[in-house]
């Protein structure tokens, strides 16, 4: 993204560029391709985004729909995200056409396949001569989130059969982990690979939420197994209850990669990611991992200066200076 | 009325040669150019001994700036481009150095070069640069540990207290002690954008402060707004001031004021070197670590 600036009439420049740049993306037509938009209000952001699409709408029989995530997970939780799923499935077959319990389970085993593709993909990242970039890894990613999930998983067999047969990449500098706000930015990534550093693994929205166990498929209702198993990760800064087991998930995730660094962008403005500092910093770095803290914004205007602060990290974790 | 306008901001370049290396031939000798925004910096190494430096201005070619630079701590020594064994760049122009070897970042060359000025007890600097600020963590071998430079805006560096020093017409040399000839100290001017921060300047010369108290009043926003990146990094009572500013007092001492701290003292050391000073001392490993590969 270059410019947000049509989206900034309508979203203050204090908001979260990331939805912002959602919206910009809407006004100038680069989804247009999309019938339906569904916000979810894991943060306040996508909710104004939801009003302004809505207001908007630019074609009467869109869909558009918000859809309410809990913040902490417990039983009250499931049982109201549950619903909620619910709720989106009857709006779904108001729209189009009925969704049926068996149609779900189809879908879920679809999805649960893309989980495992993803799993090996990321497998390939983990030993010393990783076979894929960050960079590489992130578009991969965004593609699957982007397209449909049978077509993404035929290509991505294909691409890993491919990335075995590679040279190993063994000139890096340096191991490093994203974390943080939601990142889709590959080039973003690419700054750090550029200076020497290697992206083997994140916890990111946008790539590894695929890695975490399969979605339980339960026969009568199954509904109810999405809402346990996407509830119980602890994949997001939003969730109240789940902060340690953020933690314990970064802590655990950097060691089965051998990361040596730890790129945490916040996204300006994201309270979120912004509050989850507090739960992680000391962690990470009393786990004996370089920390580095950066401010992003969505549209990388600045990658000279994230550059500066990339290639000093490298050079930080080259030459042993983390305590 | 063809009087030559003053330029109250130009800050003196300077050259430094030391007396008591004379036989360098057959030494191992290193360099490290230090370009940055404002100012760049050469520094020459005798056997890990400081031989020589310059400090001037970064002209609007970084190479040529370079260049220069060289130049002129080469000059009167005897010694030529070639006789440097190993060079390393750093700074914001780190890779438009025509002659060096390596480049490396001006944050861990400020390390390696406050470990040297400030001795190795020192564990927080703050480098205080052109255009920008950097608040660093070390060991003490100069190793960063962890470090966190200012965003986006030049707010608070040394090109906002150039402008200022022009707006009130003040050499920038004297801003550190007028700013501390007030009857009680001002609250800081309230914009940091330096843009901004003329326009407010202007507006409270109008309205009858005297030039000590608008120093006063700038140079404790500056200090008000390192002192927050240095909370955010890591502060330690064994810190110190790299790059420019540290030779302003008025922001100096006041930053010592807010933190509670007392800076370290630069035995001697011209503290704009640091960056260039710590890529001579990298130079050394690096061309160790050279001849190791038989190169």
């Amino acid at each position: 993204m270059v410019n947000d600036s049509n989206a900034e009439s309508y979203l203050s420049p204090f908001s979260c560029s990331f939805c912002r740049g959602c919206f910009e993306h809407f006004l100038d037509g680069t989804y247009d391709f999309l019938n339906g938009f569904i916000a979810s209000d894991g943060c306040l952001q996508p909710q104004r985004v939801y009003d302004n699409w809505k207001n908007y709408l630019k074609r009467e029989d869109d869909f558009c729909y918000q859809f309410n995530t809990p913040r902490v997970y417990d039983e009250a939780a499931l049982g109201m995200y549950r619903q909620e799923l619910a709720d989106l499935k009857h709006a779904v077959e108001r729209w189009a056409n009925y969704v049926t319990n068996d149609k779900l389970i189809e879908a879920i085993k679809v999805y649960n396949e893309t989980r495992r593709l993803l799993r090996e993909l990321y497998a390939l990242r983990k030993g010393d001569a990783p076979l894929v970039t960050g960079e590489e890894c992130l578009r991969i990613t965004l593609a699957s989130m982007s397209m449909r999930k049978d077509t993404f998983n035929e290509l991505l067999s294909a691409f890993l059969e491919e990335a075995r047969q590679r040279e190993p990449i063994t000139d890096y500098r340096a191991r490093l982990m994203l974390i943080g706000s939601s990142c889709d930015s590959p080039e973003y990534l690419k700054i750090f690979e550029d200076k020497g550093g290697l992206f083997v693994t994140d916890v990111n929205c946008y790539g590894s939420r695929y890695l975490y166990d399969d979605v339980e498929i339960d026969e009568k209702d199954p509904l109810a197994g999405i809402a346990r198993s996407y509830l119980a990760r602890p994949v997001c800064g939003r969730m109240c209850n789940l902060h340690h087991e953020l933690r314990d998930t970064i802590l655990e995730m950097a060691k089965e990669y051998n990361v040596e660094g730890v790129v945490y962008t916040k996204m300006k403005n994201c309270d979120m990611w912004g509050g989850e500092s507090f739960f992680l910093d000391d962690a990470i770095r009393d786990a004996g991992l370089s920390l580095l803290i950066l401010e992003r914004e969505e549209i990388t205007a600045n990658a000279g200066q994230v550059g500066i602060r990339a290639e000093a990290f490298v050079e930080m974790i080259e030459t042993g200076g983390a305590d | 009325m063809n009087e030559e306008r003053k330029e109250y901001w130009r800050w003196a370049e300077s050259r430094w040669t030391n007396p008591e290396i004379s036989d360098w031939q057959g030494r191992t000798i290193t360099a490290g150019v230090d370009i940055g925004s404002t100012s760049t910096q050469a520094v020459i190494l005798v056997d890990g001994e400081l031989f020589a430096y310059s400090n001037m201005r970064t002209g609007s070619d970084s190479p040529e700036s370079a260049n220069h630079a060289m130049a002129w701590a080469l000059e009167g020594t005897g010694m030529t481009l070639d006789d440097l064994q190993y060079t390393i760049g750093t700074g914001y122009g780190r890779v438009n150095v025509p002659f060096a070897d390596k480049c490396i970042t001006e944050i861990t060359c400020h390390a390696r070069g406050a470990n040297r000025i400030y001795g190795p007890s020192v564990r927080t600097i703050l480098d205080m640069g052109g255009q920008d600020c950097k608040a660093i963590h070390c060991d003490e071998r100069g190793r960063v540990t962890s470090f966190m430079m200012n965003d986006k805006c030049a707010a608070g560096t040394g090109r906002g207290m150039e402008a200022i020093a022009n707006l009130l017409g003040v050499d920038i040399g004297e801003i550190g002690d007028r700013s501390f000839q007030v009857e009680e100290e001002p609250k800081p001017v309230s914009s940091m954008c330096v843009v901004f921060a003329k326009a407010e300047v202007a507006a409270l010369m109008r309205s009858g402060w005297s030039k000590e108290m608008v120093l006063a009043a700038y140079c404790r926003a500056m200090a008000i707004r390192v002192c927050k990146l240095l909370t955010r990094n890591k502060m330690e009572p064994d810190f110190a001031i790299t790059g420019g500013i540290a030779k302003n007092k008025g922001v100096v001492k006041r930053i010592e004021e807010i933190m509670g701290v007392t800076a370290l003292e630069p035995q001697g050391y011209d503290t704009q070197i640091a960056g260039a000073l710590g890529a001579a001392i990298i130079a050394i490993d690096m061309l160790k670590k050279k001849r190791a590969r038989g190169g």
